[in-house]
């Protein structure tokens, strides 16, 4: 069979993750939850967009974001998620892709027409057939989650974390938290806060039990994470960056967070986060961090902190100890100055 | 930086929709000629999107829609293929070939046309170095007749079409734009059909407009889009050039305002 | 991506009514770029974009910005954009700091891009020292893909922090037969800038 012609542009992008390993871990947390039979009418794809959000289409493909996997805690989590997605599909309803991003688009445009005197409640009942959708497809990719291997009751912890990531993210922007506790009419999606309590309510009935699976989790992505770490921060989103961090860290910050931490402050670069960040390189480094990468973005942030002779004490230390360096002649040009 | 300036085909677009008359829409390398049955050319894979455009503008790929189209638009070229002068057979791509390759290629023509239409067929932004007198100048690369293949062939045809239909929210939108007296146009339909010479990868025949007659989601709507696709085409005989009216210039009321500028840009 | 759209177009309303359209640039004639004393002396003719990515910025082209792709920054101050931000709400771009060294340079465009395009796949591939404009400078390459294009670019930029300011220069193109076919002139270019 010829595969749907959006699936054929979609299978030669250059943003699905082809990782054999990534894709087959993903697939079987999917199929634990929703079970073989469901399952095996799905096509899953990994993007490497680095948002949290997750795809179903009426032919069976399913597309996963990167920003997804680094959010979620454990394969229970993931699960959920999934789960929801599929929900649509088995549902039957008619699915509008990138929903996330039409909400805000759909914004601009009515504001561009607000001299017009708007109907508000006839626009507002076009976005409430799909909410109501959502919360189907919720519901019943929390009756998935009951009936596997992992328990329901961590659906809601996602939501609850995008909220507190989101707030986050404002503070970090020194903004007030934003996010709306009640849906506009526009929005096709229930707000988080909606959603976490159902979603609470609908996993104290089920009252399954199982294990989560979050150190099987953790070792699934572990080849994955710093990728995907790298994207997060690059967003210019620091305080959103930094609740993923600490939430990753728990109270076991690993030099490969660590580090990432120190990039983080590093690329904010106000004078006092010049200093966090060369303590984190020195944490990380301490901790056994692996790339040579550490020692010189130590010695970058402490030169550029105007901490002069310990900048160039560690950029010295990393041509010694890399002599092949990829960027050694840019190196050695700082230091000649 | 992009950004700023890949919107214009959009901008561009927005303009036609009030003036039709500054775009043209065919471009012909000057000296081209093609006798009929002279030459083999291989038909791409067609790119083919078809879709949503929600309230904000926003495009929505509409799976079945697409599908739609991609079946009724391979009957329509099927059938118009042998009225086109030339021995036309379809790619046929090599099963383990890097498929990604002959994607990027049809990405690239794609671009390469955006990029025709705003700074040569818009004659308002065209180009100062594309102004001299009938230059046509634009290529692919001569890489191209490296793709598996197309060693035997003269020339790669290439197919594009992209259309965005209004979404209920949209309409809404633009009942209440029009209640405003603002015009908002509908949708994108998107049709580029062009010759690349594979001695040199350059494009030597191009039809190209933003805003192609025929709802590809229909069998006659396909056979209406392909007929204007390949009006004109080099070397085809017998049918004189089939004369397509501006599709939906009249729907769309005469902005006077700024904001209904605006409305109108944000298709 | 869209919303953004929807902005700029706003923005391209608002500024088209004064616009001029695209110019010539000649070859063998100096010429001051970005609105800034930075000066370059093209080999070839180049087409100037009447419409510019930023305040500081500016771009010429020989084929349409999509094709071929040379961009000056003019001393961008510090606290400021590499170019005009599209979504400063949600998508607020990192912003010139007047204590970055040379090497903080490709980070701060890798990111702006990533941010400004929608892309993770946007990456810095070597960085090297090589004066630039009479400074102590740094030359750069790198490589990204749009989401919804496919169309993979390479780029080569050559930047230094002058007076607290950043001047830079960047060119890309589509790997695809573009990247390389006007690279010589992209490097005469840059090789030619000056105060």
């Amino acid at each position: 069979m010829e595969a749907d012609e959006e699936e054929r542009v979609l299978r030669d992008s250059r943003f699905v993750i082809t990782d054999l390993k990534l894709n087959a871990y993903v697939r079987n947390i999917f199929c634990r939850t929703v079970g073989d039979e469901r399952c095996k009418n799905v096509r899953i794809y990994i993007l490497r967009i680095p948002h949290l959000n997750a795809t179903m289409y009426p032919n069976g493909m399913m597309t996963i974001w990167s920003g997804l996997l680094l959010r979620v805690r454990s394969e229970a989590e993931l699960g959920a998620v999934l789960g929801h997605e599929f929900a649509h599909f088995e549902l039957r309803h008619s699915l509008k892709g990138f929903q996330a991003q039409r909400s805000t688009g759909d914004w601009l445009t009515w504001t561009a027409l607000l001299g017009v005197n708007m109907q508000s409640a006839m626009i507002g009942s076009f976005y409430s057939f799909t909410r109501d959708q959502e919360k189907q497809a919720d519901l019943l990719g929390l009756e998935y989650l009951a009936k596997s291997v992992y328990p329901s009751s961590v659906a809601a912890n996602i939501w609850d974390r995008t909220m507190a990531e989101q707030d986050a993210a404002e503070a970090g922007r020194k903004r007030k938290a934003r996010h709306s506790y009640s849906a506009g009419i526009f929005a096709s999606h229930p707000t988080d806060l909606t959603r976490s309590k159902y979603l609470r309510e609908a996993a104290a009935k089920q009252a399954d039990a199982g294990d989560p699976g979050e150190a099987a989790y953790r070792e699934g992505m572990a080849s994955w994470l710093p990728e995907f770490l790298h994207d997060q921060i690059k967003l210019n989103d620091f305080g959103g960056s930094e609740y993923l961090l600490q939430q990753l860290a728990g109270d076991n910050w690993t030099s490969e967070l660590l580090y990432t931490r120190a990039q983080l402050y590093r690329l904010r670069g106000n004078p006092r986060d010049l200093v966090s960040a060369a303590q984190f390189y020195q944490q990380a480094i301490d901790k056994g961090f692996s790339r040579a990468d550490a020692r010189r973005d130590l010695g970058l942030t402490l030169l550029r902190a105007q901490q002069i002779e310990s900048g160039r004490m560690a950029l010295q230390r990393y041509l010694d100890e890399n002599p092949e360096a990829p960027d050694k002649a840019m190196i050695a040009a700082l230091l000649a100055d | 930086m992009k950004m700023l300036r890949w919107v214009l085909p959009a901008m561009a677009l927005a303009c036609f929709a009030v003036s039709a008359s500054a775009q043209e829409k065919t471009g012909n390398r000057p000296g081209f000629t093609l006798a009929p049955g002279s030459a083999r050319i291989v038909l791409m894979r067609p790119s083919i999107r078809v879709g949503e455009q929600s309230t904000g503008g926003m495009f929505e790929p509409n799976a079945d829609w697409t599908d739609q189209a991609k079946e009724n638009l391979g009957r329509a070229i099927a059938a118009a293929q042998s009225g086109l002068g030339n021995a036309i057979v379809s790619y046929e791509e090599a099963a383990g070939v890097d498929s990604g390759r002959v994607a990027e290629y049809r990405a690239l023509f794609s671009t390469v046309v955006d990029s025709v239409i705003v700074y040569q067929f818009f004659v308002g932004n065209r180009l100062e170095t594309k102004k001299r007198k009938g230059s046509f100048e634009w290529t692919l690369g001569p890489d191209i007749a490296k793709l598996p293949g197309l060693q035997n062939a003269d020339y790669a045809l290439f197919v594009t079409v992209e259309d965005h239909y209004g979404s209920t929210g949209r309409k809404v939108a633009q009942l209440f734009a029009a209640m405003a007296g603002v015009g908002m146009t509908s949708g994108v339909h998107k049709g580029f059909a062009g010759l690349v010479d594979l001695k040199t990868g350059d494009l030597v025949w191009l039809n190209a407009d933003l805003q192609m007659g025929g709802d590809v989601r229909t069998a006659e709507g396909a056979q209406r889009r392909v007929s204007q696709l390949f009006e004109g085409f080099p070397g085809r005989t017998g049918s004189r050039p089939v004369v397509t009216p501006l599709i939906s210039k009249a729907a769309v009321p005469a902005p006077t305002t700024t904001s209904a500028a605006v409305a109108t840009m944000v298709d | 991506m869209d919303g953004a759209r929807t902005l700029i177009l706003l923005a391209i309303v608002a500024a088209s009514s004064a616009a001029s359209g695209n110019k010539l640039i000649s070859p063998r004639t100096k010429i001051a770029v970005a609105r800034s004393p930075l000066m370059v002396n093209p080999s070839i003719e180049w087409n100037k974009l009447d419409a510019r990515p930023g305040r500081n910025a500016e771009t010429w082209t020989l084929d349409g910005d999509a094709l071929n792709d040379v961009t000056f920054y003019g001393g961008i101050p510090a606290g400021k954009t590499l170019f005009a931000e599209v979504d400063k709400r949600n998508r607020p771009l990192p912003r010139v700091s007047a204590t970055m060294l040379l090497t903080d340079i490709p980070p701060l465009f890798e990111n702006s891009y990533r941010i400004a395009l929608d892309t993770p796949l946007m990456n810095i591939d070597s960085v090297e020292p090589m004066a630039f404009a009479g400074s102590k400078g740094v030359r750069f390459t790198y490589s990204f893909t749009r989401q919804n294009e496919e169309v993979h670019r390479r780029g080569e930029g050559r930047a230094a922090m002058i007076g607290g300011k950043l001047y830079m220069i960047t060119y890309e193109a589509p790997i695809l037969h573009y990247f390389d076919k006007s690279l010589a002139a992209f490097r005469q270019l840059a090789d030619s800038a000056s105060f």
